[in-house]
């Protein structure tokens, strides 16, 4: 049973604000991921939780107990690091045991424990091997054995998969989730890929320059982005500069009745919430890339922009045919957090521009 | 196929002709003086012609000043790299685990010695705490007693070896944690180490090849070191460089140098090949990862 609580964590490295007033609150067994571009301040609070970095002002809370002086070696936490950072000179078992063998546990124990680990990872077995001549995938589940068999209350992990190919990483990211619910463990994912994120996390906090963008859980984040970085962040996302006039936005493409007071705003349009109507229209047909489960079409607009729609069938229209777009769900934003949204298109009316 | 055969015979050939000249060289200036110098040692040739005989080697290992000699080089050495490791380990961890401008000025003080000629260490140690050296004067000047110099003491060459060698050491050692990562060090706090845990566990044993080849270079160099001891020291026992030199110079005897020559160079010679053969094991275990 663990519970972590960050209160107002700022971390400020020289005259860089690393991360600004960072809270958050993380139940008991549950899979938070921190998310963001590089730089964000993501693994920065990740390392301030383990201890590896000392908060410049605010709380780092396990269970209710404020660890935020503590060092590393006396927290409830284990870090799991992107180069799995093994220590080469020790076989696996002593990788897995090093941190039972500090605590002077009986050295029967120490191998019952390493097995059970050594189990639980899929390595059975394979504690006499040397850690240069596992695999990639396999080095990364010894890391994760050795954090886990001291049982610790909180699983921090810093991009742990980044190394590893498309295909191991999906793996281990499912193996890594069962685990976590079969273990009941609270765990903090620190990652740059979204597909992680939504695959991995039962909440997802966006961050970008120190700064939390948004914490919610993967699909009203994807849904519902309540900042325009949220938006082009998670997924694909067509931005487009548009001017709000008498309800109305007035693009050379499309309209749209909108809940905004008027003024220049942002529209946000997924490629998948964009019907295409071809043979007329202002818009022009510029590729289309068949991916077998469905097409992605890119649009050229009026304005210069290029926008994607993603549909079931391919297009059947050469490139340069005329098109008409028609946002199905959309999202306004101005001042950098949302002002309308959109589920349904009752409110919404499209024109087709005759072009040239 | 033939041709394939060709070129391969044309590129052996090519590689043979490249180190030619290198073997050539060691050959004819290290191999065969060494050779010479163990037949010399021990071949006498006497009215019956040639004959083997010890009797140098024989009187090197009972003549009590030779002995006391060699025994003062294996002490001032010993002692040498066990203060040059017990200073430079700990300025190489500083050094790899510190950033600032301390640490940047302690890593100046700690290479400089290193373009320094060892001759004007030497007399730069006499002038700060030979007799009425620097200390000597600052000391009166407060009209404190002076200190007792160990410039004319088996110390003298132990501090002069110790300052000279600490630049070369620093360096072998920083290039050896280089492979210490910070991940390796955090992953160890993670799971409960302290700092000498740390330290036994995680960084000194991936560094003991870094360790090993610096101290076979200080052991090495030490043996053969001929200025420091010169300089400083006592006059008797003294080390085997200015015992070689005396030998051959002052006393006029070829034959015992060279005898002493072979016995420094067997030492030397052991330590070498313990070295060579800790690092071919390491590369047999690397390429066999």
């Amino acid at each position: 049973m663990a519970t972590l609580e960050l209160r107002g964590l700022t971390k400020v490295f020289g005259a860089t604000m690393a991360v600004e007033a960072f809270d958050l609150d993380v139940g008991d067994g549950e899979l938070v991921c921190l998310l963001g571009p590089s730089g964000s301040g993501k693994s920065t609070v990740l390392r301030m939780i383990g201890g590896f970095e000392t908060a410049s002002s605010g709380a780092v809370l396990i269970d209710g107990q404020d660890v935020t002086r503590m060092p590393p070696e006396r927290r409830p936490t284990s870090m799991m690091f992107q180069s799995h950072a093994l220590w080469s000179h020790m076989n696996v078992a002593g990788n897995i045991g090093f941190g039972l063998k500090l605590r002077r546990l009986p050295r029967a124990e120490i191998a019952r424990k390493v097995e059970e680990a050594l189990t639980l990872v899929g390595l059975a077995g394979m504690g006499e091997r040397r850690t240069d001549q596992l695999s990639g995938g396999q080095q990364q589940r010894v890391a994760l054995a050795r954090s886990l068999v001291l049982e610790p209350k909180i699983l921090l992990l810093d991009e742990p998969f980044a190394s590893l190919d498309q295909h191991l990483r999906e793996r281990l990211r499912e193996e890594v989730r069962d685990l976590q619910q079969r273990l009941g463990i609270t765990m903090v994912f620190v990652t740059h890929g979204q597909d992680e994120a939504l695959a991995l996390a039962d909440r997802i906090v966006v961050m970008r320059d120190g700064r939390v963008q948004q914490v919610d859980r993967p699909d009203r984040l994807y849904r519902h982005p309540e900042t325009p970085f949220v938006a082009g962040f998670i997924g694909q996302m067509n931005l487009l500069q548009v001017t709000v006039a008498g309800g109305r936005i007035a693009h050379p493409a499309f309209d749209l009745d909108v809940t905004a007071t008027d003024g220049p705003a942002l529209l946000a349009v997924r490629p998948e919430a964009l019907e295409l109507i071809a043979g007329e229209g202002a818009g022009r047909l510029h590729r289309v890339t068949d991916f077998g489960s469905h097409a992605v079409t890119e649009i050229d607009l009026p304005g210069g922009e290029r926008i994607k729609a993603m549909t079931p069938e391919v297009p059947a229209a050469p490139p340069g045919t005329p098109v008409t777009i028609k946002p199905l769900r959309a999202h306004l934003y101005r001042d950098d957090r949302v002002i309308w949204s959109s589920d349904a298109m009752s409110r919404t009316s499209t024109r087709a521009h005759a072009h040239g | 196929m033939s041709i394939s055969v060709a070129q391969d015979r044309g590129r052996g050939q090519t590689g043979l002709l490249l180190v030619l000249l290198p073997v050539a060289l060691v050959a004819t200036l290290i191999i065969w003086p060494i050779v010479r110098a163990v037949m010399d040692t021990l071949i006498v040739t006497g009215p019956d012609g040639a004959s083997l005989s010890f009797a140098s080697y024989r009187f090197f290992f009972t003549d009590a000043h030779s002995m006391g000699n060699l025994r003062i080089t294996i002490w001032t050495t010993a002692v040498s790299v066990s203060i040059l490791m017990a200073i430079a380990i700990p300025i190489a961890i500083y050094l790899r685990f510190v950033t600032g401008r301390t640490a940047a000025v302690v890593q100046a003080l700690a290479i400089f010695p290193l373009f320094v000629p060892s001759i004007i260490l030497a007399y730069a140690f006499i002038r700060v705490l030979g007799p009425n050296g620097m200390v000597d004067l600052i000391l009166g000047s407060f009209g404190l007693p002076r200190i007792r110099s160990p410039y004319l003491t088996p110390w003298g060459p132990v501090i002069g070896f110790v300052w000279d060698n600490l630049p070369l050491s620093v360096v072998i050692l920083m290039a050896g944690l280089s492979n210490v990562t910070n991940n390796a060090v955090e992953a160890a706090r993670d799971v409960g180490a302290g700092k000498f845990a740390i330290l036994f566990h995680i960084i000194l044993p991936r560094i003991w090849l870094s360790i090993l080849v610096a101290t076979s270079f200080v052991v090495l160099g030490l043996f053969s070191a001929f200025t420091f001891p010169y300089l400083l020291g006592p006059a008797a026992p003294e080390m085997m460089g200015p015992f070689m030199l005396r030998t051959f110079g002052d006393v006029m005897d070829p034959v015992q140098a060279r005898t002493q020559a072979v016995i420094t160079f067997l030492i030397c010679a052991v330590f070498g090949w313990f070295y060579v053969r800790s690092i071919a094991k390491n590369r047999a275990r690397r390429e066999a990862a």
